[in-house]
């Protein structure tokens, strides 16, 4: 028996049924659709774009249009693992949710660890998914949402009857929670710190006509700024590909500091941090060329080299540092397996595709499109989370 | 923080700095050493006078204590030390008022001024909160002259604002004289004394201050900022211009005398520790 007294329970009771169903059972993606139309509809809703993204991803539709692809690209001869533990991060109110979709959607019962900070989006969230239950008594079976501080003890108990256990939130937590054993077959799935880049072809840039100009920059800002440029997948090095256009990057930063101007809300915090960062970084680090500041706003630091150590240039809040590359070969060498999302724009998927498996790279999981950075799916962080979440049965 | 050669090195102040984490050293020569003293004295004696006083410091001693204390409130402790006589740490070694020292110090020294030292928070836990008034044998208090500073977090945490942690020593304590100060260990000597009339901090003659706004702006009076402040004393360490983490606000006092002496201000504390969205974090 766990002990929940140190916890709050959110949805489920101290009871763990560890029901299971089939993969993609038509029991679990109609409560997915529900749960979607229940956001959508939700008086709250509106004002919280992650929700209302988090209700498209489960909408009818992308449920279907998922287990397709499920069916059509693994034998079906799957079955859940059993219990998956979650531990999902505190910064990102509707990240816990798709860690869920993940669990549920392949079969499995859930034990989900919410964020303890106090986001109205976890609430509007955990009351529209208490009320779909309702209808969906099997699935009750299925979910128990939970929220403590630091509590080990639970942490500990859970780890030790889940089938596997995901956890997301850098190397600190990682190691952190890696102390607590799990059953022998069992098996974590991990979300480590990752690095991004975004490599943009200043020659097709310069041709980009003014609309197409504007959605690219509000493209960019979204892989950014709207999660002050921390998730894993957010660039923090620019390179521009092709013959130095100083121009041309000149007029991308500006028309990117004139949206962030309108829509982004710099923070106190924010603006002396970055400050400092910059401060500290002018002094240390002989690669620093130049920089520019868009007010507070957007920091933009040329490199006069690539360093090895390339994962450490990180920004933070709208702090960019930028290099020019005659070649998309060139940073071949640069590439370790911190590497995870290389947006891009006005590359070939063709050239980028040989770039990786030519070059055999040791990192980059994610090749998007400006824009796409932070769409979480069922291939993420180079994990394919449909088979590592069931197990196959061999029949011959 | 350094701008001499090694070996003029005098003394090494540490302050917590922005991160808490790595505090950031000061390297002091003689010179800078002694115009913080000077500066510091001339502030001070303007409302403790020229002479050196008894004084009750609402600390521990911290050479008694062992473990690793404070920094910033050793290095506030000894500072202000230079100005009083008879020093006597108000809490023992295990951190708890000591009776018989506090009565002993107010039957010795309490008819004549006398000067309490500590940091607010600290004051608000023991003079106001513990101190339990029917084992004082003596209430002569009426004679101190109060200087504290920092800790308005905790306060806040208590409902307490300034006006109200004045009031309740006065009633408590007959503890009239109530001075509340702001600096930094960076610009040691040069600190901002509250006026006793609006409770303004106001700048000295030695020093200025400049509100700016989250782009770095600078902001008229009246406006919510980062308190950027000056001071004339760094000479062995670049600590002359800081812009700070705290937020403050520039108070125009026409009407209270302080308006002749400097710019009056106010401070509202370190900046909020603004939420940072991003997955590297599961608590």
């Amino acid at each position: 028996m766990i002990n929940f007294s140190k916890v709050k329970i959110l949805i489920g009771n101290k009871k763990i049924e560890n029901k299971i169903l089939l993969p993609y059972d038509e029991k679990i993606c109609k409560f997915l659709s529900d749960f979607s139309n229940e956001l959508n509809n939700f008086k709250g809703s509106s004002k919280f774009p992650d929700i209302l993204s988090l209700a498209f991803f489960c909408r009818k539709g992308n449920i279907i249009k998922l287990k397709k692809k499920f069916l059509a690209s693994l034998d079906n001869k799957r079955l859940p693992l059993g219990l998956i533990f979650h531990i999902t991060p505190s910064n990102i109110p509707t990240n816990f949710v798709y860690s869920l979709v993940f669990g549920l959607i392949n079969g499995n019962s859930n034990i989900v660890k919410v964020t303890s900070k106090n986001f109205e989006q976890v609430n509007i969230i955990l009351k529209v998914m208490n009320q779909t239950l309702k209808k969906h008594d099997e699935l009750k079976k299925m979910i128990t949402v939970v929220k403590y501080n630091n509590e080990d003890s639970f942490t500990e108990e859970v780890s030790k009857i889940c089938d596997a256990r995901i956890i997301w939130g850098g190397d600190n937590s990682i190691k952190n929670i890696r102390k607590f054993q799990l059953k022998p077959r069992a098996f974590d799935l991990t979300f480590a710190d990752r690095y991004s880049i975004c490599v943009i072809d200043s020659h097709r840039l310069n041709k980009v006509k003014q609309d197409d100009f504007a959605s690219l920059i509000q493209k960019f800002y979204n892989d950014t700024f709207v999660v002050d440029q921390n998730a894993c997948s957010s660039p923090h090095l620019i390179l521009w590909r092709g013959n130095k256009n100083e121009k041309i990057q000149n007029i991308f930063w500006g028309l990117l500091n004139n949206l962030v101007e309108k829509k982004y809300d710099l923070t106190h915090t924010a603006s002396v941090d970055k400050y400092t960062e910059l401060c500290k970084k002018i002094i240390q680090d002989p690669s620093i060329k130049k920089f520019k500041t868009y007010s507070n706003n957007l920091y933009v630091v040329d490199l006069n080299n690539l360093s090895p150590n390339l994962d450490t240039y990180r920004g933070k809040w709208g702090f960019f540092y930028q290099y020019n590359i005659k070649k998309i070969n060139e940073i071949n060498k640069y590439i370790n397996n911190k590497f995870q999302t290389l947006t891009y724009f006005g590359l070939k998927k063709k050239e980028l595709e040989k770039f990786i498996f030519f070059n055999k790279l040791k990192g980059i999981d994610r090749i998007v499109p400006i824009g796409q950075a932070l769409n979480i799916d069922f291939i993420w962080d180079g994990y394919d989370i449909n088979r590592i979440l069931t197990r196959v049965i061999d029949f011959k | 923080m350094i701008s001499i050669n090694q070996n003029k090195i005098f003394k090494v102040l540490r302050s917590s700095g922005t991160y808490g984490s790595i505090p950031s050293k000061i390297y002091l020569d003689q010179k800078n050493a002694h115009n913080q003293i000077i500066v510091l004295s001339k502030i001070i004696s303007s409302f403790l006078g020229e002479k050196r006083v008894p004084m009750l410091i609402i600390d521990q001693d911290p050479i008694l204590n062992d473990k690793k204390m404070f920094g910033a409130r050793s290095a506030a402790i000894f500072g202000f030390s230079i100005f009083g006589t008879h020093h006597t740490y108000l809490l023992n070694r295990e951190g708890e008022i000591d009776y018989d020292k506090l009565n002993n110090f107010i039957k010795n020294f309490g008819d004549k001024p006398f000067f309490i030292f500590g940091f607010t928070s600290l004051i608000f836990e023991f003079l106001i909160k513990k101190l339990y008034k029917k084992k004082l044998k003596n209430v002569h208090w009426s004679n101190a002259i109060m200087l504290h500073g920092g800790g308005w977090k905790k306060m806040e945490q208590n409902k307490i604002n300034n006006k109200k942690f004045k009031s309740i020593l006065t009633e408590k304590l007959n503890i009239r004289k109530i001075y509340n100060y702001y600096g930094l260990v960076e610009q040691t000597g040069s600190i901002f004394i509250e006026c006793q009339k609006c409770f303004c901090f106001i700048t000295s003659v030695f020093s200025d201050i400049i509100i700016r706004d989250k782009y770095f702006n600078v902001l008229e009076e009246g406006k919510k900022g980062f308190i950027q402040l000056m001071s004339l004393l760094p000479s062995s360490y670049p600590g002359h211009n800081i812009l700070t983490e705290d937020l403050g606000q520039i108070v125009n006092n026409d009407k209270c005398i302080c308006a002749d002496k400097g710019k009056a201000f106010l401070v509202f504390g370190r900046m909020p520790n603004a939420e940072i969205r991003g997955c590297s974090d599961t608590v």
